[in-house]
């Protein structure tokens, strides 16, 4: 058998492997982190003058699908093209694995230039020093025109050191993505049912009725082989909470709000829509990519469209449009509209360079077009914006709703406004037996609300301390 | 007398580095992510910003964390496919060790799976499972049998992660049973065959004793994989599964460090994940030096 000494050290060895997951290196001690982060401010725009002619290197990060990588490395590259005098190294990853690696390269003070990040972590990144304040680059540059920008997606990278949303600018938005919902045009054809009103939002009864009608079991298997939608919870239920009057958090961003006996109504259709109207497929069914597959096989009335899948619906055997969600008891409709900011680091040796490529990638009339034609995104500019909607030839053609919740009634999703979104996350972890029938919303609501309260005061409680 | 100790301290200086390059290595890529995150485990560290202590904090918070509890009793119980993979594979093992034709060609299949890179795996088997098109539920349905939608319930999810650690696991541990297996000497069944021993007797007698060191190997670097299992899951339940039913630890870990800016928290976590392994793989030490006998 294995000598003591032997024993020991093999023990050792499997203690050590065991605990190294956590810190991977990372000293940012808390002088240079302050330092940086005044010196972001004060840097004066002489100092990195760009006409010098030496070579200037920037790393810039991001994530995408492929259709998305191949259109920004080509922006990047006509960038490249423009500014002989900068050279631009990519690094990309896969989207579930973006935030890791980027905030393993912050752990480990190798920030890369450029970066996407997510808009709910900009307190955190602005508070420890890691973002670069673009303000005096982007409010000074004669070739930004900011009015001409989506206002939703700036204010999202603004922060006045308190609230989220106001003061300076930490990043600028690479694009808005307004979550829209799409109808199959030709499936309401074929049954004979009049189209949707694209002004005039469905109230729940009514989109009730429509479903109920698409809802079909076509081979008489007793098996549905159509139906009327298909949501899921985790990016769908906002619509149904927030047009009918209730949301997660109260304005202050201190308190859960789900008791909310509103909230709890709009939770209980939702889950309804499955266990008492029978309307979409059941969680056993379908999980999300099912009910993709579903409704790009034409096999689902209603279905959420977002600007990114555009390039993909485009090849559908059938033709599809856009019209507002369903209206709860406010009477309006509601949405979120999602966004990834581009930043860069407070450290970057160019930062002259750094908000250069960001403003080509966000604002200048160049990048966007590239982006746009390569359609993954909605454009950043809304002159750009209202002329491309105008376009009702291509698919879809009411592209003006996407403008309209952007302009409108699109909202930020809740976990955004709160130091980190663990709160919020639990409402989803622990809601399918909601959705299943199991449980009750008013139940549910009732029984969640003081865990997710608790989480919430320690992301406060985490927040104030990140200010010292 | 001089030049001798020269000689002596240039092969000694020599020595050393040679040996510095794996001492290097282990101290910066181990012993000081450790003690890092030892002290890491005492601070209320974000990740991005200063640490500061605050004491036994985490791990008082620890004690009475749901979630925590329940990424634990997942973990522990899919570790359920430890036993069963050690079974089939020393059953399997014993099939390949009769010489049934086309070993080798065995050996291989069930190999296959130990050198494929487990995220291809997962997201294959997340493909095999799925409810409407998936391989298993169309292969039940030959029996007239109606699938469950295995990653989005939570009573199935675990047994499906389990299945898939069982196939992937297998024929490494096959293989090293097989290897077992072949240096047990003939002679022994010879002596049994004998004195009358049937083919169980055997078994029990001879082959299970003597391949024991192995199974005591496998058992141990299994319930220290077991523990920090994490890759399967984060690709075929990125949210944890179905109320959290397929999240382990090293899974909570990662999203508290990453997702939630609580790296000190989640450190705490790495700690006591380190405790366990080292206070179970310790216990079936001291079993093993107790139960075990030398066959001479």
């Amino acid at each position: 058998m294995l000598k003591k000494k032997g024993w020991l050290t093999s023990m050792s060895l499997v203690l050590a492997a065991s605990v190294v997951l956590a810190g991977c290196g990372g000293n940012n001690n808390a002088s240079s982190n302050d330092t940086a982060a005044t010196n972001a401010g004060n840097t004066t725009k002489k100092e990195a003058s760009s006409d010098s002619k030496e070579t200037k290197n920037l790393t810039f990060m991001f994530r995408g699908g492929t259709d998305e990588q191949k259109a920004y490395e080509g922006v990047v590259k006509q960038f490249e093209a423009d500014h002989p005098n900068v050279k631009v190294k990519i690094i990309v990853t896969a989207a579930d694995q973006y935030a890791t690696k980027l905030k393993a390269s912050i752990t480990g003070n190798s920030v890369p230039d450029v970066f996407y990040f997510e808009s709910g972590d900009l307190k955190a990144y602005v508070n420890s020093g890691v973002l670069l304040d673009l303000t005096s680059y982007i409010e000074g540059n004669s070739n930004i025109n900011l009015d001409n920008i989506w206002k939703y997606g700036v204010d999202l990278y603004r922060y006045d050191g308190n609230m989220a949303g106001q003061g300076n600018i930490y990043g600028m938005p690479k694009d808005v993505g307004p979550f829209a919902l799409g109808y199959n045009k030709t499936m309401f054809e074929a049954a004979g049912i009049p189209l949707p009103d694209k002004d005039k939002p469905y109230t729940w009864d009514e989109f009730i009725k429509v479903a109920k009608q698409l809802t079909i079991d076509k081979d008489g298997d007793g098996k549905l082989d159509q139906f009327g939608a298909g949501f899921n919870v985790n990016w769908a239920l906002q619509a149904f909470v927030w047009s009918n009057g209730a949301d997660w958090i109260d304005s202050t961003k201190t308190k859960v709000t789900i008791d909310d006996p509103k909230f709890a109504e709009a939770l209980q259709f939702f889950a309804d829509m499955q266990n008492k109207y029978g309307i979409t497929p059941s969680t056993e069914q379908a999980q999300t990519l099912d009910t993709y597959q579903r409704w790009m096989k034409g096999e689902m009335a209603f279905f959420p469209v977002g600007p990114w899948d555009m390039s993909t619906y485009e090849k559908l055997p059938f033709d599809y449009d856009l019209i507002p969600y369903p209206a709860g008891s406010t009477g309006k409709s509601a949405t979120w509209t999602g966004s990834l900011g581009i930043g860069a680091s407070a450290k970057t040796k160019n930062p002259e360079e750094a908000v250069e490529l960001i403003n080509y990638l966000t604002a200048s009339k160049e990048g966007m077009d590239a982006l746009v034609k390569a359609k993954v995104q909605i454009p950043n500019l809304v002159d750009m914006a209202t002329e491309w909607a105008a376009d009702t030839t291509t698919k879809p053609a009411n592209k003006e709703e996407f403008l309209q919740i952007v302009e409108d009634y699109g909202r930020v999703l809740p976990g955004h406004y709160t130091y980190n979104a663990e709160w919020y996350n639990l409402f989803f972890t622990d809601i399918q037996p909601v959705i299943d029938g199991k449980v009750t919303a008013a139940e549910y609501v009732k029984s969640e609300q003081p865990k997710m309260q608790k989480l919430l005061d320690k992301a406060i409680e985490q927040e104030a301390k990140s200010k010292k | 007398m001089i030049t001798k100790s020269n000689l002596y301290r240039k092969e000694k200086i020599y020595g050393f580095l040679f040996i510095l390059p794996p001492l290097l290595g282990l101290l910066i890529f181990t012993l000081y992510p450790m003690i890092y995150s030892i002290y890491g485990s005492f601070t209320d560290w974000d990740g991005l910003g200063q640490m500061s202590f605050i004491g036994l904090s985490n791990f008082k918070d620890l004690w009475t964390d749901e979630l925590f509890h329940k990424a634990l009793f997942n973990t522990l119980f899919m570790m359920l496919g430890i036993p069963i993979g050690i079974v089939l594979a020393l059953l399997l093992a014993l099939g390949l060790n009769r010489g049934v034709p086309g070993t080798t060609a065995f050996r291989v299949i069930y190999y296959v799976p130990v050198i494929s890179s487990l995220a291809a795996v997962s997201i294959m088997w997340n493909w095999a499972y799925n409810g409407d098109y998936g391989l298993v539920n169309q292969f039940l349905d030959l029996f007239g049998i109606t699938g469950p939608n295995w990653m989005a319930n939570k009573f199935t999810v675990k047994p499906a992660l389990i299945i898939m650690a069982v196939w992937k696991g297998v024929g490494y541990t096959m293989l090293l049973y097989l290897a077992a297996l072949q240096s047990v000497s003939r002679s022994y069944y010879e002596a049994a065959e004998l004195d009358g021993a049937n083919g169980f007797q055997a078994f029990w007698h001879i082959t299970w004793p003597m391949v024991r060191p192995v199974t005591f190997f496998i058992i141990v670097t299994n319930i220290i994989g077991g523990s920090q299992i994490f890759t399967e899951m984060n690709i075929m339940t990125p949210t944890g599964g179905p109320e959290y039913a397929s999240a382990s630890v090293v899974f909570y870990i990662w999203q508290k460090a990453f997702g939630n800016f609580q790296m000190g928290y989640a450190s705490a976590m790495a700690v006591v994940l380190g405790v366990f392994i080292f206070v179970v793989t310790l216990i079936q030490f001291r079993m093993n030096e107790k139960q075990s006998f030398d066959v001479d």
